[in-house]
């Protein structure tokens, strides 16, 4: 057992290290919502499904690719990613900004608590997931594979696939956005003063319902790519994705101190790596068991966060 | 003189950076009014917080009826015999105000959830009197026909006055009094400074915060003043009035600041 | 807006104590006679009308009380309920069928069963916020399920099958299609319910669980031991559950772990926020309307769980309080002195 480990550590470590990004991305949807509201986004899982539905229709509907047609390649192959992985981003920021206005807005307005918006946010959550059941029947969607799973070289023993490489440089590279947004722009600095302090905020003139929208926005964005990133990977996807997927991104989000950008990063990467390892040992069927034992116990021990700088300080 | 019902030795509470509490040392004797005053900030809520536990000092030691406080669950600092109220009304609003008093009384109730359910006698007789107990504090302190109304449709005053019952309900030996005059107009200011007085009489033991100088000093037997976290002074009334250090912390500042 | 559960309290808080038992005996006798009106309009056309009493509706308003312990008087989100429920099934369908021991003899060990696993996942969760707890136990509630589909003693996802009906009692007998006979069961139980929570919310428990809800501080510095009662409120849910549980594996004789899946927990949820969360006459309302229209019209019996969502939505944003929202005796008292 540890033997066959060793020798698949790095094909292992690779796929981790994809699934980890990944995990990133959604993670950051629940962490800058957090950061604002201090409340769990809980469509946001939804709103990674949809996104790889998104990523489907742009790869199948629009460039018409089946499951016996010839891959893409060169500019043709990069028009498609790239057109989709924008749709999805694109779809999903959208629908992020809809739901914050459905399931939190009214409610926010009213002063009521913690409970009521929880129980909304899940009202829209299964909304979204019924709907896509009911459009799909129940049943799972394939992606047709529009680019060739080549591999790029060779490490130590492992393949460096294409697909997991192209996930971790352009989900880097969207990282690397977010976090000059944040630091950067003038929306940036407005979603973190309202991160920091709501009321202080507010009285420096900040439009507040603007920044969350904004904050629903770019995590939904980054939930939408995900989403395509998923697709990319795994070529499949159903109405039910959402779920796993939520409460793995979520838990990644808490083991790097929820609400804290950065955490998101390193607490994505640890669980992608974790989950994939445990995979190998306990067999894929209790990833989810896995997962929600880690939740469990960063909760307890250590509710900050795992790389827990003090909360306030990189906040989303 | 009587004996110290509870102490504050040395005591220190910082908040990061923040030190609201800096070495602070006093203590209550046993039947006393005891006035705590000081300019906003002076960190007088927070001695309320760490006696109630709700904050853990960085330094120091709270001595209550002979016993540390120190790491005690809040709830049962409120069952060994210390009840506050909140300068920021904090009732449940849902609740009538009988109903508010009745909560904080199960402190002492020795009957839980089996007996309740069963309807053992042991809960249904302790069950009678702590709804009798319940009416008759809402009489002492003068709301006693308030006692079915839910506590969010209550006047502002009678909530103010509701808060005093509720702490008394848990039957304390300390009072802890935040502000409970704040917003009053004199008429209204002088009739608590008789209930604070009927309340002493009753046998508590009252630590008073107060920003209203005349209430503080027409009630309180002594008087501590906090500035900055430190103590300035702790003293009679008369003396403390004259104190220079009070003067420039706190009498120098207008009276309607809060 | 209408005000249904104000002018109920008022006929009942005006009559005396014959009048009392009057309209409870009159109205337990209403419900218990419902399984004879299949024939009118209330016959459902999507699935046999007596097998609905049962499941949804009556296992439905079970439930729904005793997750409204938990969500409705004590305010803590969970979002794993179904756990229970299967817990109580699961320990119906092994030891129903691994043992001599009967339905009624299995009861009492559900139902502890559940009660244990809520202090299990109980005393760690509710050290934790809200909306912690509802990650939490939405987890746990997913974990129970994927235990149940790869532990072979469980049956994997073929379940346990072949569970026996419960032994007749008083020379009434269980067969697997008598839909009455288990709806007068599940009637009994749910009157226990009722009792008990009417029970504790009277006294000592319901004034502690009400102060958490509305300001847990306040609570614990006014000395409610606020962890012990949310354990409490955590455990008497669970045990409803289970009870739940224990019956239901006892009348469809065959469980899998599709039938407890975290859309149970969502139904439910949506069965207490719809009637009202913490008035358990509202939340039996809720649980009733909500787990009989899927089944009286046909449109909705496919989009059943789309629509329980959008009720969650609209309910909280437009009516938070349900459409028979907690008690509010300020008006009864207003009115009485105006009198
Ligand atoms: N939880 C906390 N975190 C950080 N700082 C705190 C906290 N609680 C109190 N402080 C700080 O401690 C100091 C004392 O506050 P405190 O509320 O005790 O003042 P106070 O004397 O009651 O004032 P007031 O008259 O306005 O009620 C203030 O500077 C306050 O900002
Ligand atoms: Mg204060």
């Amino acid at each position: 057992m540890i033997g066959n480990f060793l020798d698949q550590f790095w094909s292992l470590t690779f796929g981790g290290l994809s699934l980890g990004f990944i995990y990133i991305l959604i993670a950051l949807g629940y962490t800058m919502v957090y950061g604002v509201l201090r409340m769990i986004n809980f469509a946001n899982s939804e709103i990674f499904m949809v996104g790889t539905f998104a990523t489907i229709i742009i790869i199948r509907d629009l460039f018409k690719f089946t499951q016996v047609s010839e891959y893409a390649t060169g500019f043709r192959l990069w028009l498609i990613l790239g057109t989709a992985l924008i749709f999805a981003m694109l779809v999903s920021g959208i629908l992020s900004m809809l739901v914050e206005m459905v399931a939190y807005r009214r409610l926010r307005r009213m002063n009521s608590g913690v409970l009521a918006p929880l129980i909304s946010a899940i009202g829209v959550s299964m909304v979204l997931s019924e709907s896509v059941r009911i459009l799909t029947d129940s049943r799972p969607v394939a992606s047709p594979r529009a680019m060739e799973k080549k591999f790029l070289g060779q490490f130590f023993d492992a393949g460096i696939r294409i697909d997991n490489t192209i996930i971790v440089i352009s989900a880097l590279v969207l990282f690397a956005i977010l976090i000059t947004f944040v630091n950067k722009t003038r929306m940036g600095k407005a979603i973190r003063a309202v991160s920091m302090n709501p009321n202080a905020a507010r009285l420096m003139g900040i439009n507040i319902d603007g920044v969350i929208s904004a904050t629903f926005l770019v995590g939904g964005l980054m939930t939408g790519a995900a989403g395509f990133f998923y697709t990319l990977k795994y070529e499949n996807t159903s109405a039910f994705i959402g779920f796993e997927l939520g409460i793995a991104a979520f838990t990644a989000a808490i083991l790097g101190g929820i609400g804290n950008i950065k955490g998101a990063f390193y607490g994505g990467l640890a669980l992608g790596l974790l989950e994939t390892y445990a995979s190998f040992f306990l067999g894929t069927q209790w990833k989810a068991v896995t997962v929600f034992i880690v939740l469990v116990l960063v909760l307890y021990t250590k509710p900050n966060g795992l790389f827990g700088e003090a909360l306030t300080q990189t906040r989303a | 003189m009587n004996k110290s019902l509870i102490e504050l030795k040395n005591v220190t509470m910082k908040f990061g950076g923040v030190t609201a509490l800096s070495d602070v040392t006093f203590d209550v004797k046993e039947k006393e009014i005891l006035g705590l005053i000081g300019p906003n900030g002076a960190g007088k809520t927070t001695v309320f917080n760490v006696i109630t536990g709700v904050y853990q000092i960085t330094s120091g030691e709270i001595i209550f009826d002979g016993k540390s406080l120190a790491g005690v669950k809040r709830y049962k600092i409120t069952k060994r015999g210390i009840a506050r109220t909140f300068q920021n009304i904090r009732l449940w609003g849902d609740m009538t105000a009988l109903e508010n008093v009745m909560t904080a009384a199960d402190t002492h109730k020795k009957s839980g959830l089996v007996s309740g359910l069963f309807g053992f006698p042991i809960s249904r007789r302790e069950e009678k009197r702590d709804k009798a107990r319940a009416q008759e504090l809402l009489d002492f302190i003068g709301i006693g026909e308030y006692s079915d109304r839910l506590a969010k449709n209550l006047p502002y005053g009678v909530q103010r006055r509701l808060e005093i019952a509720r702490a008394m309900g848990a039957e304390p030996k300390l009072l802890l009094l935040d502000e409970p005059a704040a917003g009053f107009n004199p008429a209204e200011k002088v009739e608590l400074a008789a209930t604070i007085r009927k309340i002493r009489d009753a046998g508590y033991t009252v630590l008073l915060i107060e920003h209203d100088m005349s209430l503080v000093m027409k009630v309180s037997d002594r008087v501590v003043v906090l500035d900055f976290g430190q103590k300035i002074a702790d003293d009679s009334p008369r003396n403390v009035q004259d104190d220079k250090r009070v003067i420039e912390a706190y009498l120098g500042v207008p009276e309607d600041a809060s | 807006m209408f005000n249904l559960r104000d002018k109920g309290a008022e006929i009942w808080e005006n009559q005396g104590r014959i009048g009392r038992i009057v309209i409870a005996v009159g109205a337990i006798a209403i419900v218990a006679a419902l399984p004879f009106m299949g024939g009118t309009f209330l016959n459902t056309p999507v699935a046999d009308y007596e097998s609905v009493l049962v499941y949804p509706i009556a296992m439905f308003v079970l439930m729904a009380i005793g997750l409204n312990i938990v969500i409705g008087k004590s305010g803590l989100l969970d979002l794993g309920y179904v756990a229970f429920f299967a817990i109580g099934a699961y320990t119906m369908g092994l030891l129903g069928t691994k043992t001599d021991l009967n339905t009624w003899e299995i009861l009492p060990i559900g139902i502890a069963m559940a009660m244990f696993s809520g202090i299990i996942l109980g005393v760690p969760a509710l050290k934790l916020r809200g909306d912690y707890l509802a990650i939490i136990t939405l987890g746990f509630g997913e974990i129970v399920r994927i235990v149940a589909l790869n532990l072979g003693a469980l049956g994997r996802s073929e379940g346990i099958q072949g569970i026996p009906t419960p032994p007749g009692i008083f020379g009434i007998e269980y067969a697997f299609d008598s839909h009455r006979i288990y709806y007068w069961t599940l009637l009994i139980l749910i009157l226990l319910a009722i009792w008990m929570v009417r029970r504790l919310s009277a006294r000592r428990a319901g004034r502690a669980w009400e102060s958490i809800r509305q300001d847990e501080d306040a609570a614990e510095l006014l000395g409610v031991p606020t962890f012990k009662y949310k354990v409490w409120a955590f455990v008497l849910g669970a045990s409803v559950g289970g009870a739940a549980g224990v019956l239901y594996a006892s009348k469809t004789l065959f469980i899998a772990p599709d039938n407890f899946t975290l859309q149970i927990s969502i139904l439910i949820l949506a069965c207490v926020v719809f009637g009202g969360m913490g008035n358990i006459w509202g939340v039996i309302l809720g649980a009733v309307i909500l787990g009989y229209l899927p089944d009286r019209i046909r449109f909705l019996s496919e989009a059943r769980l789309l629509v329980f969502g959008l009720v969650l939505v609209i309910m909280m944003n437009l009516r938070p309080d349900g459409i028979l929202p907690r008690k509010k005796r300020e008006k009864a008292i207003v009115k009485k002195d105006a009198s």
